[in-house]
């Protein structure tokens, strides 16, 4: 097919063998200049109706009517003609005869422009030339938007591939699970690099993390993939927050470029023990609403996840004591950053005020969302935000997804027994012994049926050996807010700087026809338990009361660090209703507070 | 995003009246589109100066884009400092709203601030 074709209408066949000749000796000047054999190819119709019938295949770049065909065409003709041509224009020249007997007075209206006869060879092919320099122009025009569409069309797709993969990214977290937790994360949030999981501990406690990749699109959000599986395969193995935080840090690091890190707010609740500890790194301040209309931000002490190798999670992370009632608000910075016409952000200022306006409403979700709506200029929907309820009752109640699946292990032998376990000062300072111990004995068949209790007790009687027997630490310390934060900050002093001293806990299980029985004994190296606790260590108290919701029979001695608890199972017993009476056991007991 | 914004936004350097120090300008929005303005700041200056200043005076929004350039800059006086001199990065002349942000993601830390 030739490079540019030409296709002349015209009935009278000298006409048209004179156009034909006037095209075919035209020379093309290139771009560059130089003169090059013209690749033109002409194609000669009768009159209209054949004309249409050419234009299909023939797909012409300029269309001539000769001086007889131009007279008598109809303006419905041209438009067909023009309508074949699709969305490429295609001039439509007509011959303009001033030769003729009767030059019509007015010029013809339908066409792009004239060729006037007597034809003049050098402005004629100047036209042509014009004519094809603009065709050309056009055609690239084109490429460049199918182009630009078939680009726009694959990344329509990578977007819903996406879309598709960090929706199911969520999947395995407990948002939903709960009425204590309720969210919104826009998919175009997602898509710019937010994400949201939480779960729960072996223990039953609930961790929530709100991260935000820095930059735009895509490839800030990738980074979510290998956090959230961090977070879902340690989470619920028991792995402390800490620990799990620096194995974030130390995977961002590695992978991400170095412009990219992660803001992220992380919280680990404990809903027995009314404790909520939280690490802010980069994220804007968490908002934590009391029913005193009390608002306190939780500024972000750490650097964001990924900047350097080494991080500070241990002094970073915020210990609180929830009060019934209590709100905590997460958000990312789309909702602090939409912008009005006039360019002014949302800003921290007005979610304040939204959330004193509240008073105990508890509307404040629906609220902010709407207002952070009406705000923005354009609907952009970059938001997230996170509404927890830090004393909802079916906090209580482990949504866990291991113990849901442990569940058709529940009636296996679990057997009989015993290992011992010693951590000293180096260990101490640093690892996190329980989630190896709990991943043993996650793997016995049986076992499942009293996981959860055995990583309360263990979790409890490990606390209790860590931070008051080796570190001496003192629990009555907690019993005002200032003294809470103090008594963690002082943890994580002493524990740094542990320079001896030794856990040890032995288990050891014994089972028959009738059930079994799992002892459980935590010795330290600390001096022992005081002879009489005083009244004041209420919050102390707490520990062992948790220990008897769980446990058949808790054992210790004054003057010495040895505690002992006992698990007890019947074989016989249906074990979901013994889950479901030790659940209702939990709720039911009244902890001090 | 307004889209507008982008178009108010600039880089400008100059060396120090003391010659051992770029001051880097950026003025408006310090974000995602000031990239490349950004890295030729202050990757075009050879040999590299001692300090790196960025002035934050005309700066009226800084994202985590930003933040992220910052960064670079950051490594990039690591890079050059194998061909002798370390070069520093010091932010200065914030204004309340950006020095916020850059002490909510702690990067008082990583940088010095005046």
């Amino acid at each position: 097919m030739a490079a540019f074709r030409v296709l002349i209408v015209e009935s009278d066949a000298s006409e048209a063998a004179e156009l034909r000749h006037l095209i075919q000796g035209w020379r093309h000047t290139a771009a560059g200049g130089n003169k090059l054999p013209t690749d033109v190819g002409v194609e000669v119709a009768p009159d209209i109706a054949v004309a249409l019938e050419t234009y299909e295949e023939f797909l012409p770049n300029l269309v001539i009517f000769g001086p007889l065909a131009a007279a008598r065409v109809a303006s419905g003709d041209i438009r067909q003609l023009r309508q074949s041509g699709g969305i490429e224009p295609v001039p439509i020249l007509f011959v303009h005869d001033l030769t003729a007997p009767q030059v019509p007075v007015e010029p013809p209206t339908d066409c792009d422009d004239i060729l006037t006869k007597p034809y003049s060879p050098p402005l004629v092919q100047l036209k042509l030339a014009s004519i094809r320099r603009f065709c050309e122009f056009s055609r690239s025009l084109m490429a460049q938007r199918d182009r630009l569409r078939r680009h726009h069309a694959d990344f329509l797709q990578e977007q819903a591939n996406a879309r598709e993969i960090f929706g199911n990214l969520g999947n395995e977290s407990c948002l939903d699970g709960t009425p204590a937790i309720r969210y919104h994360l826009s998919p175009r949030a997602v898509l710019n690099g937010d994400l949201l999981a939480a779960t729960y501990t072996p223990d039953g406690k609930l961790v929530l993390m709100l991260g935000d990749f820095a930059g735009h699109g895509l490839a800030a959000a990738v980074g979510a993939v290998p956090l959230t599986s961090i977070f879902y395969s340690m989470m619920p193995r028991g792995f402390s927050m800490s620990r799990v935080l620096r194995e974030m840090n130390r995977k961002l690091h590695g992978i991400l470029p170095r412009q990219m890190f992660c803001c992220l707010v992380m919280l680990e609740l404990d809903p027995r023990r009314n404790h909520l500890r939280i690490l802010n790194a980069g994220m804007p301040s968490p908002c934590l609403k009391r029913t005193s209309g009390e608002l306190l931000l939780l500024e972000s002490r750490h650097l964001p996840f990924g900047v350097l190798p080494t991080d500070q999670v241990d002094t970073s992370i915020v210990n609180l004591r929830v009060l019934p009632g209590d709100r905590l608000y997460l958000w990312s910075d789309g909702i602090h950053e939409a912008r009005n016409s006039k360019g002014e952000h949302f800003g921290e200022c007005r979610l304040m005020e939204l959330l004193r306006a509240d008073g105990n409403s508890a509307q404040a979700f629906d609220q902010i969302l709407m207002a952070v709506n009406a705000h923005a200029a354009e609907q952009h929907d970059d938001l997230s935000l996170v509404e927890l309820d830090l004393t909802d009752d079916s906090l209580n109640r482990s949504g866990c997804p291991a113990a849901d699946q442990a569940g058709d292990r529940r009636g296996g032998r679990v057997g009989n027994w015993s290992m011992r376990l010693q951590v000293t000062q180096e260990e101490l300072r640093e690892a996190d012994p329980l989630p190896h111990l709990l991943g043993v004995l996650a793997q016995m068949p049986g076992a499942a049926r009293f996981q959860e209790d055995l990583a309360i007790a263990l979790g409890e009687l490990f606390r209790n050996a860590l931070e008051h027997g080796v570190l001496g630490l003192d629990s009555s310390i907690k019993n005002t807010d200032d003294g809470f934060v103090r008594y963690y900050d002082l943890l994580a002093e002493r524990r740094s700087g542990l320079q001896e001293g030794w856990v040890s806990i032995s288990l050891s299980c014994s089972e028959g026809k009738q059930g079994g029985t799992l002892i459980l004994v935590v010795e330290d190296s600390g001096s022992g338990f005081p002879e009489v606790r005083e009244p004041t260590g209420v919050y102390a108290g707490r520990g062992l009361n948790l220990l008897h919701t769980v446990c058949d029979e808790v054992n210790y001695l004054p003057g010495s660090s040895r505690v002992e608890a006992v698990i007890r199972w019947d074989v016989a017993e249906k074990d979901h209703d013994t889950a479901e009476a030790h659940r209702n056991a939990i709720q039911n007991t009244p902890l001090p507070v | 995003m307004v889209v507008s914004d982008r178009y108010d936004s600039r880089v400008t350097s100059e060396v120090s009246e003391s010659g051992d120090a770029l001051i880097i300008r950026v003025a408006g929005n310090f974000d995602f589109n000031m990239h490349r303005e950004f890295q030729r700041a202050y990757r075009n200056v050879s040999p590299p100066p001692r300090t790196f200043l960025v002035d934050l005076s005309e700066t009226d929004h800084l994202d985590s884009a930003a933040l992220g350039m910052l960064l670079l800059l950051r490594d990039y006086c690591v890079e050059v400092a194998s061909e002798g001199v370390h070069p520093q990065v010091e932010l200065m002349n914030a204004n309340s709203h950006v020095s916020h942000i850059l002490s909510v993601s702690n990067f008082d830390r990583i940088f010095s601030i005046r």
